[in-house]
């Protein structure tokens, strides 16, 4: 991985993280080669992830398992210059396949507790940092509810688009699909999105935050 | 271009959900993969490798019992087999030809050629 040869997605205007030659090496079955790409888009990946899949325990494992699914298509890439789209739908993938699980687990979550459980949590927190870890957390629940009016691929496209500021031709080059179809899709789940959004807003006042 | 539905909420809230965006970007960054990710990493990709060559392994076990099945299938049926009867062995045409061999005429001839030769002799 050398700056220097990162190359530049025309589309995009994002740098490469890595450039071909080393893509190219782990295609081949070089594993050094593949766990320097793992260590350049690490950390890129799992945000990506925690803001999909909204549960940051998870993040981790699905970052694995997005990483694997790397390791053994790596030779289904037919070129190096569609590695970020294909790194990017691997993880859409992932996370999509992840939100579905979770939705069937229907795991007990923050926003299922009763009021009085969050009220107690409230109270035991005292200190500015875990105030303001506890506003983070009341941000990402109301998000969260927001975003989980939508499917979850309308979830997971959305929060490409306005959380994680993908251009619609990153989009398009992810989804495979043309512009016009994902704004059209986009716009709907940002509808959506909104009139929840309206829903929990007091009359003539912002909405909780 | 889209149009906007009439029911659509104004764009006082529409602003306010792009901020909410923004600050739920900022409230969860890129977070650093624990020292565990790696070796973890390498442990599953190991695990789906065996995995993988197992498979492979059984699918070939698989392949060549079937190729010695196949074999002794042949082998079993080149064998010559014991007696047996033309009406199983024979074409449907050779049979028919058999069957019109016995009507053969110059046998009807020789049998009527008796008939008569003994009618004169009466």
């Amino acid at each position: 991985m050398r700056d220097s040869e990162a190359r530049t997605d025309a589309a995009a205007g994002r740098a490469m993280v890595v450039d071909f030659e080393l893509i190219g090496r782990a295609r081949g079955g070089d594993d050094a080669a593949f766990g320097q790409i793992v260590q350049a888009y690490r950390k890129r990946i799992l945000g990506t992830i925690a803001r999909l899949i909204g549960r940051p325990e998870d993040v981790e494992d699905v970052g694995q398992e997005v990483f694997l699914r790397l390791y053994f298509s790596l030779d289904q890439l037919r070129t190096p210059e569609m590695f970020e789209p294909w790194l990017y739908r691997l993880t859409v993938n992932a996370a999509y396949d992840h939100l579905r699980r979770q939705r069937r687990r229907q795991e007990s979550r923050m926003a299922d507790l009763t009021e009085r459980q969050v009220q107690m949590a409230d109270a035991m927190a005292g200190s500015k940092e875990a105030r303001s870890a506890r506003e983070k957390s009341k941000l990402r629940e109301l998000v969260d509810s927001l975003l989980g009016t939508l499917s979850e691929q309308d979830r997971i496209l959305l929060t490409l688009k306005e959380i994680e500021g993908l251009s619609l031709k990153e989009l398009e080059k992810i989804y495979r699909v043309n512009e016009n179809a994902l704004k059209v899709r986009l716009f709907r789940a940002r509808q959506r999105v909104l009139k929840a959004y309206a829903g929990l807003a007091p009359k003539g006042g912002p909405a909780p935050v | 271009m889209l149009r906007r539905e009439p029911e659509a909420p104004d764009g006082r809230l529409e602003a306010e959900l792009t901020q909410l965006f923004a600050q739920y970007r900022e409230a969860l960054p890129d977070p650093e993969a624990t020292p565990e990710f790696m070796p973890k990493l390498w442990r599953r990709i190991e695990a789906r490798q065996s995995l993988n060559r197992d498979l492979r392994r059984l699918a070939q076990g698989f392949v060549t019992a079937a190729a010695l099945v196949s074999l002794v299938i042949g082998i079993f049926l080149s064998l010559p087999q014991g007696r047996v009867s033309a009406f199983y062995t024979n074409t449907y045409l050779e049979i028919l030809a058999t069957d019109q061999a016995q009507d053969d005429p110059d046998v009807v001839e020789i049998v009527r050629a008796e008939r008569i030769s003994y009618e004169r002799t009466q």
